[in-house]
C-alpha cells in the first residue's frame, strides 16, 4: 500500500484526536479568555481513568462513555470552586493556577499508578485490521476517525443549534451582552469550561488503545493544542478541526521524511501564523 | 543614611549571599540557588518592571550554557574572555527572540515565545556538534579565574566555585539594581502600566522592549554559563520547556514587585527542591498546590508575605513601598 | 478684521482610515491655523476619533498626507510625531494607574526628547526630575494636591485632567483633545472650559467635543463629520445656522451655549 497515502490517513486519525484535544481549550479561551494549562493534565486523566476503567473489567464502551463526563464534572467543578477566582486577575495568575493544578493531577496519576505507564488493548471487536482490496489498516484507528466525526458533528450542532452553543458564541463577541440577554453567564462559563475538559479527557480515552497511558503525554498534549488552536484561530470550532488535521497530516507527513524535522516544523508554523496571522488560519482577521 | 536606603535591596542580596554558607552544607546547592537567582532576575525584568510574559527563558538559558561550554572545551579560552562573551550571545540571542516577539502583545506574545523555545530545544537536540545533543555537552571544566596568565580565583572546590558565582551574582544584582531606577528602569514601566500611553508620550516602545529583552538575555544566559561549569556538562535540559517554566514559576513565586523577590524565589524553589525530593519523590504536587495557593491569595508572592508579617510585626498599617513604584523623594 | 493668510500649522489632505471592508475616514482635508482652537464635532460614528488617530499617529491612515508645521509626518508613528509638537488626549481615560501623578507627568515631560529614556545609569533625580514644569502643570490643571496619589486612585474629574496635563507636559505646539470633559461634572466642565480656552495663546488646539456650549463658546473654526466626511466647516455661528447640521444631528442642540 501506498505509504504516502498510509501516512496521510494516519495523519487525519491524529488529527481527529488532536481537534478533540484542542477544540476544548480554543473555546475555553475564546469563552473565558482563559488559558488553561491544565488542558493536557485532562487528557492525561481520560487515559488513565480509561485504562483503570478497563482493568475493572468495564466495557471499553461504558468507558467511553463515562470517563469523559465524570472528567467533564470535574472540570465543571473545579471552575466554580477555584478558576473563577482568578479571571480578574493578571494573566500570570491564570497561567501559574493551571500549571499548578497539572502538576498535581501529573504527580496524582504517578503516585496512583506509577511512573512507567499502562498499555490499554481495544475492544475485542476492533482488534485486527480491515481490509478493502489493496488497502489495509487498522480497524481501531478507522473507528477512531468515524467516532470523532460524528462527535465533531454533535459538538458543531450543539455550537451552532442550540441556545447554550448561541450563548457560548455569543459570549464570545462579549459576555456584557450575554448577561444583558438573562442569561446567566457565570453558568455558562462553568458549563463551558466543563464541556472542554469533557473533550479533552474523550481524545485521551480514544489515544489510550492506540498509544497507551503514560504520565508525560499531558505535556506532550499541552503542547500540541497550543499548536493547533494558534494555527487554527482561538476561539473556533472550525479552527479547531482544520487546525488539527493540518497538524497531524503534516507531522504524520514528516514521521516518514524527515523525522527529526517533524516536531520542529510544528512549532515553526505555530510561530509562523503568531507573527503573520495570529488569530490564525481560520480566525477573524 | 540614603546610601543604605538606595541599595537595601542589594544589601539584603548581600546578606543572603553572606548567610548561605552557614546555613546549608553544600557548595554546588548554594551555587545552584544564586544561578537561578540570575535566571530569574532576568526573567522578572521581563514580567515585572515590563509585564513581558516570556516563556523563552530557557533559551537564553541554554545558550549560555552552550557557548560557555563550547568557548572553554573547544576554543579553550580563558574565564576572563570566555563567560564575557556568553553575555554577550544571551544578548544576541535575546535581541533576535525579542525583535520577533514583539512584534505581538499579550497572550500572542507569550504564546510566540513559547514557540520559539520549542523551536531552540529541537535546534538544540538536532545540531548535536555544537550541543551534544541529548546527552549535553559534556566535559565542562571550571578553569580558575585568571588575568594575563596571573590566578586570581580558584573554582575548584564547591565553595570555592561558590565565592566566584556569588561575586558575579552580586555584580550582576548591582547593575540591575541601578538600571531598574534608573530613567530607562521607570520608563519601563510606563510601558507595562500602559504601552499605548507611553507610545502618545513619545516613547519608543519596540526599541525599549528590545532593550530590555538584551538585558534579560545577557544576565540568563551568565546563569546558564555558570550552571554548565558547575555541572560539568552543559545539559539539554537547560533549553527545555519545563526550564523556561520552571523560571517563570520561580519569578512569580518569589513575586514581581522587586529584584530581592527574584531571589526568594529561587532561593525557595532550589532549596525545596533538594530537601523534600529527598523525602518524597512526589514533592512536585506540593509545589502545585503551592502554586494554586500562589495565585489565588498570595500574588505578591513570597515578598508579598514577608512584607505582611514584617509589617505585622511592626504594627505599621497602609501600603509598604515597593521598588516597582518610584520613590517618593523630599 | 481682515484676517491675513497664515500658513496652516496643520494640513491633512486626502485622508483614508479602512478597517478591512469598513472605511471609518474618507476623503477628508483638514487645515489647522495656529494658536486658534479648531474643534471637531458630529454625531457618534462619523470618525472623528479615527481621525485623529491618523492625525497624531496612533494609527497609519490608509491614504493621504499630513504636513505638520511644515515636516511631511506621514509616515511617522506616534511617537516619533511627538518630537514634531503634537501631542494627544485619550477619549478613554489613558494614564499609568499604578505610578502616581507626579511620575505621570514626569514621564510625559521626558518623553519629548528623543533618547531620554535611554539613560539606564542615572534616576530620574535632580534636573531629571523635571520638578519645575511638573509642579507647574499640577498647578495648572488643579492637582497638586493629588501629586503623590497613584493616577488609578484618582477621581474620574481629575484623572480627565491629567488626560489634558500629560498631553500639556510636552509643550506640544498642537494639542490634540479628544472629549477632554466626557464623564465630568458640572463644576468640574466649567473649569476644563477656561482652561482650554487659555491654551490658545502659547498652542494650537484641536478638539473632540460633545459639549456644544464648550465648542460654540471658545471655537475659532468647527469642522462637522458625518460618516466618515466633512459634512461643513465654518465659524461657530455658520455652523449653528447650517441646516445640514441641524439634519446631520437631528434636533437643536447645536444652537449650544450659554445657559
Amino acid at each position: 500500500m501506498n505509504v504516502y497515502l498510509l501516512q496521510v490517513v494516519n495523519g487525519i486519525g491524529i488529527g481527529m484526536l488532536y481537534f478533540l484535544l484542542a477544540v476544548g481549550m480554543s473555546i475555553i479561551f475564546g469563552l473565558l479568555r482563559f488559558v488553561n494549562f491544565a488542558h493536557g493534565a485532562f487528557y492525561l486523566l481520560g487515559a488513565y481513568f480509561c485504562y483503570q476503567a478497563v482493568e475493572w473489567g468495564l466495557d471499553f464502551w461504558l468507558a467511553l462513555a463515562i470517563v469523559p463526563l465524570a472528567v467533564g464534572f470535574v472540570g465543571w467543578a473545579l471552575e466554580r470552586a477555584v478558576l473563577r477566582h482568578v479571571y480578574d486577575k493578571a494573566h500570570e495568575f491564570h497561567i501559574l493556577l493551571t500549571v499548578g493544578l497539572a502538576l498535581i493531577i501529573q504527580e496524582g496519576v504517578i503516585m496512583v499508578w506509577g511512573p512507567i505507564g499502562e498499555n490499554v488493548a481495544p475492544p475485542d471487536v476492533l482488534k485486527g485490521v480491515v481490509m478493502w482490496g489493496a488497502f489495509i489498516y487498522p480497524k481501531y484507528r478507522l473507528f477512531v476517525i468515524l467516532f470523532t466525526a460524528v462527535i465533531a458533528a454533535g459538538l458543531w450542532w450543539l455550537l451552532e443549534g442550540t441556545r447554550l452553543g448561541s450563548a457560548v458564541r455569543a459570549g464570545s463577541e462579549s459576555t456584557e451582552m450575554v448577561s444583558l440577554l438573562g442569561l446567566n453567564v457565570t453558568q455558562i462559563f462553568s458549563l463551558t469550561f466543563g464541556l472542554g475538559v469533557a473533550t479533552a479527557a474523550l481524545a485521551g480515552v480514544l489515544a489510550a488503545p492506540i498509544r497507551g497511558a503514560e504520565p508525560f503525554m499531558g505535556l506532550e498534549a499541552l503542547g500540541i493544542a497550543f499548536v493547533v488552536v494558534v494555527v487554527g484561530g482561538m476561539g473556533r470550532f472550525s479552527g479547531a478541526l482544520v487546525g488539527g488535521l493540518l497538524i497531524g497530516i503534516v507531522q504524520s507527513l514528516m514521521s516518514t521524511l524527515w523525522p527529526q524535522g517533524a516536531q520542529l516544523m510544528i512549532y515553526v508554523a505555530m510561530g509562523a501564523v503568531l507573527l503573520l496571522r495570529p488569530h490564525g488560519l481560520l480566525g477573524r482577521g | 543614611m540614603q546610601a543604605i536606603k538606595d541599595n537595601h535591596q542589594w544589601l539584603m542580596a548581600l546578606a543572603v549571599v553572606l548567610a548561605m554558607p552557614l546555613l546549608i552544607d553544600s557548595g554546588s546547592l548554594a551555587s545552584e540557588v544564586l544561578i537561578y537567582a540570575l535566571a530569574v532576575l532576568g526573567c522578572n525584568l521581563l514580567l515585572g518592571f515590563t509585564g513581558l510574559l516570556s516563556f523563552g527563558q530557557g533559551i537564553f538559558f541554554g545558550v549560555g550554557s552552550y557557548t560557555l561550554g563550547n568557548l572553554l572545551v573547544r576554543l579553550d579560552l580563558p574565564l576572563a574572555a570566555a563567560l564575557p562573551l556568553t553575555v554577550l550571545a544571551g544578548v544576541v540571542s535575546a535581541v533576535l527572540v525579542g525583535w520577533l516577539a514583539i512584534r505581538q502583545r499579550n497572550v500572542y506574545f507569550a504564546l510566540l515565545t513559547l514557540a520559539m523555545a520549542q523551536m531552540f530545544y529541537f535546534l538544540a537536540y538536532t545540531m548535536t556538534d555544537l550541543t551534544g545533543g541529548d546527552n549535553g555537552l559534556l566535559g565542562v571544566p571550571r578553569p580558575p579565574l585568571s588575568i594575563l596568565g596571573v590566578e586570581l580565583l580558584s573554582l575548584e572546590s564547591p565553595w570555592q566555585f561558590y565565592r566566584f558565582v556569588a561575586l558575579c551574582f552580586l555584580v550582576a544584582f548591582w547593575l540591575l539594581q541601578r538600571v531598574t531606577t534608573s530613567v530607562f528602569g521607570r520608563t519601563l514601566l510606563a510601558i507595562r502600566d500602559n504601552e499605548a500611553r507611553a507610545a502618545a508620550v513619545g516613547y519608543d516602545v519596540h526599541g525599549l522592549k528590545l532593550a530590555v529583552f538584551a538585558l534579560s538575555g545577557g544576565v540568563t544566559a551568565l546563569a546558564g554559563g555558570l550552571l554548565a561549569m558547575m555541572a560539568g556538562i552543559a545539559p539539554l535540559s537547560s533549553i527545555e520547556y519545563h526550564s523556561s517554566e520552571m523560571i517563570l514559576v520561580m519569578t512569580i513565586i518569589g513575586g514581581t514587585s522587586n529584584l530581592f523577590a527574584s531571589l526568594l524565589g529561587a532561593g525557595f524553589y532550589v532549596l525545596s527542591a533538594d530537601w523534600l525530593s529527598f523525602i518524597w519523590p512526589r514533592w512536585l504536587l506540593l509545589l502545585g498546590v503551592l502554586l494554586m495557593l500562589v495565585s489565588l491569595y498570595m500574588q505578591r508572592g513570597l515578598w508579598g508575605v514577608l512584607e505582611s508579617l514584617w509589617r505585622l510585626l511592626r504594627g505599621r498599617r497602609g501600603a509598604a513601598p515597593d521598588a516597582t513604584q518610584p520613590e517618593q523623594r523630599p | 478684521m481682515t484676517a491675513t493668510p497664515v500658513r496652516p500649522i496643520l494640513r491633512a489632505q486626502g485622508i483614508v482610515k479602512r478597517f478591512g471592508k469598513f472605511t471609518a475616514v474618507q476623503d477628508v482635508n483638514l487645515s489647522v491655523a495656529p494658536n486658534t482652537i479648531h474643534s471637531v464635532i458630529g454625531p457618534n460614528g462619523a470618525g472623528k476619533t479615527t481621525l485623529f488617530h491618523t492625525l497624531t499617529g496612533t494609527l497609519p491612515a490608509t491614504a493621504g498626507t499630513i504636513e505638520f508645521d511644515g515636516v511631511d509626518v506621514t509616515a511617522l508613528a506616534d511617537h516619533q510625531r511627538v518630537r514634531h509638537g503634537i501631542a494627544r488626549s485619550f477619549q478613554v481615560t489613558s494614564l499609568f494607574p499604578s505610578l502616581d501623578v507626579r511620575e505621570n507627568l514626569r514621564l510625559a515631560v521626558q518623553g519629548v526628547h528623543r533618547l531620554a529614556a535611554a539613560d539606564g545609569w542615572l534616576p530620574p533625580t535632580g534636573p531629571r526630575a523635571r520638578r519645575e514644569l511638573v509642579d507647574e502643570i499640577l498647578e495648572r490643571m488643579g492637582l497638586t494636591r493629588v501629586g503623590g496619589l497613584p493616577a488609578g486612585t484618582l477621581s474620574h474629574g481629575q484623572q480627565r485632567r491629567l488626560e489634558v496635563g500629560m498631553a500639556l507636559a510636552a509643550r506640544p505646539k498642537a494639542i490634540f483633545l479628544d472629549e477632554p470633559t466626557s464623564g465630568m461634572g458640572v463644576d468640574d466642565i466649567g473649569g476644563m472650559k477656561a482652561l482650554i480656552h487659555g491654551l490658545r495663546g502659547d498652542h494650537t488646539v484641536v478638539l473632540i467635543e460633545h459639549n456644544m456650549g464648550i465648542v460654540m463658546d471658545i471655537s475659532d473654526t468647527i469642522t462637522v463629520m458625518q460618516q466618515g466626511r466633512v459634512l461643513v466647516e465654518g465659524k461657530p455661528e455658520d455652523i449653528r445656522n447650517d441646516a445640514r447640521v441641524r439634519t446631520a444631528y437631528l434636533g437643536n442642540m447645536i444652537t449650544g451655549g450659554a445657559a
